[in-house]
């Protein structure tokens, strides 16, 4: 029973990374109703970037975790100034196919900056696990679980209580009709996917601590969409209870039935969620239900 | 100088000019070029070994032009092709490759270019010749595409009763695979060990099969799950990500279960992956092939010698020691059917023939393979297997075993 308890905290804290890579989606989409295929890519990008601060230049941590998300976040920007800033006023579908190119060309920067090899990740947060009397819980995903918590709240807050977040969910709705009542669609547009560039690093670094770094860390961008889909592409909230579920159901899939079966179920129970809730609700668990007048 | 001295000289030096222009295409004449093509993944998942593993197929094939090619007037001449580690990509590729070099053999990677070219070879009379372990969904008989090592399956049974040989008593090894659906080959390699512990539970007891992403988010679990089993091995020939999530998992639980690598996922690159090497301490890497140790052995001479005089550049460790090994078994096979058929006129057909008519010898590899004696009905040598053993000792890459029988593995 101990041990059936430490696979649901286990997974509900692995879920919660999920919810944390799947923030990025949120928050760009929030502000642009663009759905960032490369969002994965992003978490490789910020990957990169604490690989270089920590292991290249040999920054402590407390100097590069700020430096590596600054520069994150001028990523972000620069992303957003170079490749989606003209394609205000255009349709979504433009943009959306823009972050599909994005996703090759991120892959290609990565190979041609920093070249193909397996690299060491710096061990972020502490190896030694937590241990509660026969329970383990893995520290980085305890951990990284807060930050998801905090980040969640500071985000809800931020897009239903500030006039900053107002604004960017106006910019969502529709940018020719924000722009004309004076809300700056490109900063709001900017600052998005500056947010959506920190997050994918902060998300990166609990995922990757100690572990090793390739491109095909960029798979977790995937993992996190079954969250974002079944909490609803404009909930904050909505993604903690979102990846909660799905982390528990796969844990559960993986430490009890793929023994059994002898493949991997797990792997596939995200989506599986994803698609039934989709059936029943197709705006996700909190999404936005748009009534539209003709 | 006069007028008439320039005019002199001028036609001194083109009549020196026609000279060596005249000898020139008698030598062209003498010299016969065969194609070979090299499948290469410099930008997919297999990017961070590639540039090491063709500068071993390409030092060889250098070696060959320079030594043996030179003295009976042959050229091997090759190109690279990006897959990308990419069937579609392959079978998008391979009318263009056809046409452009018309080559007497195809130098493979992986997997993806087993699936994409298992159909037509045959047809082109085209033999591909891969550096790694083979694969059971291969194993066919009258196959064009070859292995000179067995499957990955023959490979981790060979290590795990040479193991149980070590660690002495009756009981069967405790055993666990990881393992990813990520790609058929993955999948296969466990299913082949599975089959090979149910048939032989007196030899091996396997726990658990553990199936995973090829980036897993966290092993902890999963391993916390081996170690109550009390596993005595842990089998990962996936890839370094895996390995690595495996040895934080298996430290997270404070435990320290052996793990055996393969070749292009073996300590140097998992080490690496880790930080060091020294992180792997004890675990091991089997395969049929030299084990690229510090020690001085045939294959490290051979090695010293490419890098010597035919400009070879990539390190020595286990991913040079498979491009060399892939090479090395290759310029042997064409060395046969030139022997057999004439310098002129070698085709495909005629390598693939000469591989079944003569064994290549383990002195013609240079100790890198065992003598490798292939017959239509693998795609691999069916007899005489042997897999090598290697661990880190003190930090460092050390031999600690040589030619450990491959026990018969049925097909799966």
């Amino acid at each position: 029973m101990l041990y059936f308890i430490n696979d649901i905290i286990t997974g509900a804290l692995i879920g919660l990374l999920y919810s944390l890579v799947a923030m990025g989606f949120v928050v760009i989409y929030r502000a642009s109703k663009v759905f960032n295929f490369a969002q994965g890519e992003l978490v490789i990008i910020g990957g990169f970037i604490v690989w270089f601060t920590t292991m290249q230049l040999g920054l402590s941590l407390w100097l590069s975790i700020p430096l590596s998300l600054i520069l994150a976040g001028l990523v972000g920007y620069a992303i957003e100034r170079i490749f989606l800033t003209k394609l205000i006023g255009e349709s979504v579908f433009s943009m959306v196919m823009v972050t599909v190119g994005l996703l090759i060309l991120l892959r290609g920067l990565v190979l041609l900056l920093f070249g193909p090899a397996v690299r060491p990740f710096p061990i972020i947060f502490p190896l030694k696990p937590l241990f509660l009397g026969d329970m383990l819980i893995p520290m980085n995903l305890l951990l990284g679980g807060i930050i998801t918590i905090v980040a969640a709240v500071g985000l809800s807050w931020f897009f239903n209580r500030t006039r900053s977040g107002l604004r960017m969910t106006a910019v969502a709705e529709d940018h020719v009709v924000a722009s004309s009542m004076g809300i700056s669609v490109k900063g709001s547009i900017a600052f998005a996917w500056v947010l959506g560039a920190i997050l994918s690093t902060i998300g990166a670094m609990i995922f990757l601590s100690g572990k090793s770094l390739t491109f095909l860390a960029s798979d977790i961008g995937f993992a996190a969409l079954p969250v974002a889909l079944f909490a609803g592409l404009e909930s904050i909230g909505g993604l903690i209870l979102a990846g909660v579920i799905i982390g528990v159901a796969q844990s559960l899939t993986t430490n009890y039935l793929d023994p059994l079966i002898g493949g991997s179920l797990g792997s596939v129970v995200p989506y599986i969620i994803m698609l039934a809730i989709l059936l029943i609700r197709p705006t996700g668990l909190f999404g936005w239900r748009t009534i539209e007048r003709v | 100088m006069s007028y008439h001295t320039k005019r002199g000289l001028r036609g001194l030096l083109t009549a020196a000019a026609l000279a060596v222009a005249a000898s020139m295409p008698m030598k062209a004449q003498a010299e016969t070029t065969y194609n070979l093509a090299l499948l290469s993944d410099f930008s997919g998942p297999y990017a961070d070994i590639m540039p090491v593993l063709a500068g071993g197929r390409e030092a060889v094939f250098t070696w060959w032009n320079e030594t043996r090619g030179k003295e009976i007037g042959v050229t091997l001449n090759y190109k690279n092709y990006e897959t990308r580690y990419d069937a579609a990509q392959v079978a998008s590729l391979w009318p263009g490759i056809k046409s452009e070099l018309d080559p007497i053999a195809v130098v493979g990677l992986g997997g993806p270019d087993v699936a994409a070219l298992a159909e037509r070879l045959p047809e082109d009379k085209i033999p591909m010749f891969m550096a790694t372990a083979a694969y059971g969904y291969a194993w066919q008989p009258e196959s064009w595409i070859f292995n000179p090592r067995p499957t990955y399956s023959h490979e981790s049974a060979g290590f795990l009763n040479w193991m149980r040989e070590q660690r002495g008593g009756d009981g069967p090894l405790k055993v666990a695979i990881l393992a990813s659906e990520a790609s058929p080959a993955y999948v296969d390699m466990a299913k082949g060990l599975e089959l090979y512990a149910e048939e032989h539970p007196d030899e091996i007891d396997l726990v658990e099969v553990i199936y995973t992403e090829v980036q897993p988010t966290d092993l902890t679990g999963q391993m916390r799950r081996v170690v109550r089993a009390g596993t005595e091995a842990l089998i990962i020939q996936t890839n370094t990500s895996i390995v690595v999530a495996a040895k934080r998992g298996l430290q997270a639980n404070g435990a320290n279960i052996p793990i055996m690598m393969s070749s292009h996922n073996g300590l140097p690159a998992s080490g690496g992956a880790l930080g060091g090497l020294e992180q792997l301490e004890g675990d091991f890497e089997a395969y049929g092939m030299a084990i690229a140790a510090d020690e001085d052995t045939p294959a490290r001479q051979f090695y010293e010698t490419l890098v010597a005089d035919h400009g070879l550049e990539a390190p020595w460790n286990v991913v040079t020691a498979m491009g060399v090994s892939q090479a090395l078994y290759i310029v042997a096979v064409i060395d046969h059917a030139i022997e057999a058929n004439g310098v002129e006129g070698l085709t495909g057909e005629m390598v693939r023939e000469a591989l079944f008519a003569k064994p290549i010898t383990t002195e013609e590899t240079h100790g890198f393979l065992p003598t490798l004696t292939f017959t239509p009905e693998a795609p691999f040598p069916l007899e005489g297997l042997k897999v090598n053993v290697g661990t880190v000792k003190d930090g460092k890459i050390t031999i600690e075993a040589t030619g450990v029988d491959v026990p018969d593995v049925k097909k799966w």
